[in-house]
């Protein structure tokens, strides 16, 4: 029993994974969602005609019509063409940051939770560290330090996100740390980096997916939050976060313009936590009835 | 327990020193100067130079970070570069205002959300179960600015039955605390709910119902309890979480909290107020955690506190 | 279910008690609401918190300073656009043959709020605090060219020699040199007359609360809640008369849009367009604002900067390149709905020797283009912009449209957005790349304008690096030359020969200001500087 657990083949995990999709309709939509958002971020240039960079004056705020079906926004550029650009920045300020930050995390986890004694206080107590420092405020002082630009965005997101990963995979390095099977590949002479990657970390992967889709729609909105507070994207790049901050002054005038992308934010997020959730069910054990 | 607590107590003072040192060296790096920026458009070199000399700004870097060190563990940490007030009294003065968005945020999310997870669970799969699941969804995907800008518009410009922005009396503090909360409600409902359902599914609740209880003292007398462990534990870290980040709901609501002093501080290179403000929303973060796992140690007795 | 009976029956036992509890509070605020309603209230937002009333420790805020001090002389509006230095706390003034020394007349009879009468001695004590090293005042330039000021700031003296106390009622001020705009300069808010009774002991902690105020204006300090509002109330023994308005409130509000919310709303009375410069379509064609916009001219130049250090804009034919190469006339109309007018010099109009025949600078990409090739970029250049991120988002907007127009001369914009403070650290050393302000009058004088420019320090501070002094000698002769007429010719002949020549900057345009009122405000006067600090003395609510 404990050999089969141990070993977690992908194949099972897939078939898992496939068995909760089907029941669980809101977990597949979210990846139809998803899937519509990365096609819609690869074609983008192709499913518009409008360029998302030049500049109208005489188009500007325009209401939502046949020809613009978001409207203009204030330098007279189609929202939705800018939307549609801007999701090509959502996913990767959705995925970057958390794929760094996850392995930062699953790396220092899995060395901490393994080694023991003073490699894993010290790595705990810098996870205490940045968990207890307020994320908002470290993640701006880091732009402040870096300097506004995307990839410092990415780089901010990672800073703070990792330790939560961290703690996670700990745990999980720690609870199989005893089981027989590793005692048996030390008896071997496997050696402990193989013993962490081949052995060790695809028991953590059902954690760890649940964790990546769930860091995602996290990101996006650090983003977000970090361009509202004049440390995120740089103009004219059409982040979402941007475009909602630049359209805060033109509520009454022209609000689609800070409504539109806070919607397909919404959207994204949601579409990304139905996802996260049906992995869950999935792969948690508890969850099965 | 009582050695449990003071060994944490112990171990958060090098992550406080630790973070102190993060974020002296940071500003320090990042380019600014504060007395410029209170002159603004009157800039007079002069005048920068000579009030940088008497604020001892050029001083080398590891000089003005033990000086401050030496402060702070006197229990003072010194005056504000921009307000030239003390950073104690400062922060003493705001954290009021935090304290009162969040404790109503927090609760906002309990009353609304230990109910919506509770019936959620029992009515499970039904309508009442989908709207409480949405709601608690739409909590958590929404950016606080965005839901704080819309009701704003909504509430009190449309409608105007609520302020703007500002702080005074217990209207001010509805809409802040209910875009504050609404995540957290939204956490809180499903979790109780996803507890609850698991705590149902047990053999010994089987049991008890197999033997013909009644539903209601079934769920209310043993369920609830076990369920309510987990949420409990995290409605400690929550608070101390929600008096932590109200940073954007204290900016978009225009609430004079610790948030807002800690955005503006380093917006304003004011290095002791920064440190000031940071340092005490660690403090806070910290003793949640502490009161989560003391907490979660005295309702279960079988977990043992190492 | 059962659960919902559960939760209804407990709940209906325990609403009569909170349903009268409600009622009674309502009540209590009927009444309170009714006893204030014959009061004369005036509600401002202000975006950003004075932190101190103390106006010698503050560059930018004003709004308390206005209303809570008087002046030797005051600067007033007589008509939009215009205004006139009239006697303020000093009745009379006579100025020596040489320019070098001020007597002042102090008016009899004016009282502080704490009941002391106003002497020359608290003159002499406001100016030589300024300069007194242990006050760390940051307004210290207006008292620069006093005899003895460098003395005093450098802690050699105890005292300025140029402040004398000749009698109770005069003092006695001596330049270290002819300085014309002297006069105009004591009519500047930093130059606000304090009570030394009331100061002294006080140390660096005056200004801090409403309790640490004290000055001879209209208003009094009442209430301060720092970063959420000032309250202010009438003066009863004004020595010009009560106030109209008995109660003044500024609402420190940092974000534009809150503000523009809580205006809608009703929640303040005054709306200073300039922080919403997009939305004044929206209040012209309001059916329920149009009427309520107020407007006025203001002396203030919107302009580009050349740092003269970085390259591409040390050759001066990119500089003129550059000034072609910008659609003012379409970023007027379109950016700001065309209330305004352009502008080619450093003055703008409304200033003292403002000169309207400046050669026009007209937008020619062509040439522009032809002028790059000539400095030797014949595929165009690359330059960047620097703007400041999350303040004003106008400057931003005008940025973006900057960057597409000149596209078409050659010239490569990059836009860095930096935080605040970097902005202002790195303009102070001289390293900030282009970046567009407006600079309003502080004083009407046209040595305002070039001295903080094209001085020395100042146009290294801003980022300019004009450094050359041919240019510094005819700004210190502007300064000291006495005879008006000679003195409006030196400056139109620097004026031509700094933006002509030179090229030193891209002036853009100037601009009225336009404000949005409750109805309640019956009489309201935009100020003659464009300033968003004014006193509210003569403005009227119902």
């Amino acid at each position: 029993m404990e050999e089969a657990e141990a070993k977690a083949p992908p194949a099972s995990l897939l078939k898992d994974i496939v068995t909760a999709y089907r029941r669980n309709r809101l977990a597949t939509l979210g990846a139809a969602v998803v899937v519509t958002l990365v096609l819609m971020a690869m074609f983008a240039p192709m499913l518009s005609p409008y360029d998302p960079f030049e500049i109208d004056l005489d188009l500007m705020t325009q209401a939502p019509s046949h020809a613009h079906w978001l409207g203009t926004d204030q330098f007279g550029r189609d929202l939705l063409t800018r939307i549609m650009f801007g999701t090509r920045i959502s996913l990767w300020i959705g995925i970057v940051p958390t794929v760094l930050s996850m392995a930062l995390g699953t790396a220092l986890g899995l060395i901490g939770g393994f080694y023991g004694g003073w490699i894993d206080t010290a790595i705990m107590r810098l996870c205490d560290m940045v968990l207890a420092f307020p994320s908002l405020l470290l993640a701006m002082v880091v732009m402040y330090t870096l300097g506004a630009s995307l990839v410092n965005i990415f780089i901010a997101l990672a800073v703070v996100g990792w330790a939560g990963t961290a703690r996670v995979v700990r745990a999980q390095v720690l609870s199989l740390r005893e089981k027989e099977f590793v005692e048996a590949a030390r008896a071997i002479g496997v050696r402990n980096r193989v013993i962490m990657v081949r052995h060790i970390l695809p028991n953590c992967l059902p954690a760890l997916i649940v964790l990546f889709t769930l860091g995602i729609p996290g990101a996006i909105m650090s983003e977000a939050t970090l361009s509202f507070l004049g440390v995120g994207a740089q103009p004219p790049t059409p982040s979402w976060g941007l475009i909602i901050t630049s359209g805060k002054e033109y509520l009454f005038s022209a609000p689609w313009i800070a409504i539109a992308p806070g919607v397909f934010i919404l959207i994204t997020v949601l579409a990304f936590n139905f996802m996260g959730d049906g992995f869950r069910d999935a792969l948690d054990p508890h969850m099965k009835q | 327990m009582k050695r449990f607590i003071l060994k944490r107590l112990l171990i958060s003072i090098p992550i406080l020193i630790g973070i102190t040192v993060i974020i002296f060296f940071m500003l320090n790096v990042v380019p600014g100067d504060p007395v410029a920026l209170m002159m603004k458009e009157h800039i007079s070199v002069d005048v920068v130079a000579r009030v940088r000399a008497q604020m001892h700004l050029d001083d080398p870097a590891i000089v003005r970070y033990f000086r401050f060190l030496g402060g702070a563990l006197h229990g003072d940490l010194g005056e504000s570069y921009k307000l030239n007030r003390p950073v104690t009294s400062l922060i003493l003065h705001a954290f009021p205002n935090t304290l009162v968005l969040a404790l109503w945020a927090a609760l906002f999310a309990w009353v609304v959300g230990i109910p919506a997870g509770i019936l959620s669970a029992v009515k499970k799969y039904s309508l009442p179960d989908n709207l409480f699941m949405g709601f608690s969804l739409l909590g958590v995907s929404m950016p606080i600015f965005w839901s704080a800008l819309l009701f704003q518009w909504g509430f009190a410009v449309r409608l105007g039955w609520l302020p703007v922005a500002g702080f005074g009396g217990w209207k001010f503090v509805i809409m802040p605390a209910i875009v504050l909360g609404w995540s957290s409600a939204g956490i809180i409902a499903r979790l109780t709910r996803s507890s609850l359902l698991e705590v149902m599914g047990n053999d010994y609740i089987r049991t008890a119902r197999a033997k013909g209880l009644h539903e209601l003292p079934v769920i209310f007398g043993h369920a609830l309890k076990n369920a309510l462990l987990p949420v409990v534990t995290v409605m400690a870290i929550q608070v101390a979480g929600l008096l932590a980040g109200a940073v954007v709901t204290e900016s978009v609501f225009n609430i004079p909290g610790v948030g807002r002093i800690a955005v503006d501080a380093i917006q304003a290179r004011d290095m002791p107020l920064l440190q000031g403000a940071v340092l005490f929303e660690t403090v806070l973060v910290i003793l949640g955690n502490l009161a989560a796992d003391i907490l979660y140690a005295f309702i279960d007795p079988r977990i043992k506190v190492s | 279910m059962d659960t919902g009976l559960i939760f209804q029956r407990t709940h209906a036992r325990k609403r009569w008690p909170a349903m009268l509890l409600s009622l009674g509070v309502i009540l209590a605020g009927a009444c309170a609401v009714g006893a204030g309603a014959a009061e004369k209230v005036l509600t401002m937002a202000y975006n950003e918190e004075p932190q101190t009333s103390d106006m010698q420790m503050n560059t930018n805020d004003y709004m308390i300073p206005l209303n809570v001090y008087d002046r030797l002389i005051e600067c007033v509006t007589t008509a939009p656009g215009k205004s006139a230095l009239v006697p303020g706390l000093a009745t009379k003034w006579e100025v020596s043959k040489d320019g070098k020394v001020y007597t002042f007349h102090l008016r009899k009879g004016v009282k502080f709020q704490n009941g002391e009468e106003l002497t020359a001695k608290d003159v002499v004590y406001t100016f030589d605090r300024m300069l007194d090293p242990a006050t760390k005042a940051l307004n210290t330039d207006i008292l620069d060219f006093v005899a003895g000021a460098p003395e005093r700031m450098a802690g050699k003296a105890p005292g300025t020699s140029g402040l004398k106390e000749l009698d109770k009622y005069t003092v006695q001020i001596t330049l270290e040199n002819a300085f014309v705009p002297f006069l105009a300069i004591m009519a500047s808010p930093q130059a606000s007359i304090l009570n030394e009774k009331f100061t002294r002991p006080l140390g660096g902690k005056y200004g801090q609360t409403a309790e640490s105020t004290c000055g001879t204006g209209a208003f009094m300090m009442k209430e301060w809640v720092l970063n959420d509002h000032h309250t202010l109330v009438a003066n009863p023994g004004y020595w010009r008369g009560r106030p109209q308005i008995d109660r003044f409130v500024l609402k420190i509000v940092k974000d534009a849009e809150t503000m523009r919310l809580l205006f809608e709303a009703g929640e303040i009375d005054l709306f200073d367009c300039d922080f919403a410069v997009s939305q004044i379509p929206y209040f012209t064609a309001s059916p329920k604002w149009s009427k309520q916009i107020v407007s006025g001219p203001r002396a203030g130049i919107y302009y580009y900067s050349f740092n003269q250090k970085l390259k591409p804009f040390d050759d001066v034919r990119v500089r003129k390149a550059f000034q072609m190469a910008i659609d003012r006339r379409q970023i007027l109309e379109k950016m700001y709905y065309n209330q305004g007018q352009l502008e080619n010099g450093i003055l703008p109009v409304g200033l003292i020797d403002y000169n309207p025949a400046q050669p026009k600078i007209e937008y020619n990409p062509a040439m522009a283009k032809q002028l790059l090739a000539q400095a030797g970029y014949p595929n165009g250049v690359d330059m960047e912009i620097a703007t400041i991120a999350g303040k004003g988002p106008q400057w931003q907007k005008m940025g973006e449209i900057v960057q597409a127009m000149v596209m078409k001369s050659g010239f490569r914009v990059k836009l860095a957005q930096m935080d605040e403070a970097a902005f202002f650290a790195t303009r102070k050393e001289g390293k900030l790349p282009m970046y567009s302000n407006v600079w309003s009058a502080d004083f009407n004088d046209p040595d305002n304008f070039f001295y903080t420019f094209f001085g020395p320090k100042g146009t290294v501070a801003r980022s300019f690096n004009n450094l050359d002094p041919a240019v510094y000698a005819a700004l210190d002769q502007g300064r000291s030359e006495t005879n008006l007429a000679k003195r409006a010719k030196l400056y139109n002949d620097l004026e031509k020969k700094l933006i002509v020549d030179q090229a030193v900057w891209v002036p853009m345009f100037s601009m009225k200001h336009l404000y949005v009122v409750q109805p309640k405000v019956k009489k309201f006067v935009v100020p003659w500087n464009g300033w968003s600090d004014f006193p509210i003395y003569d403005a009227r609510v119902q």
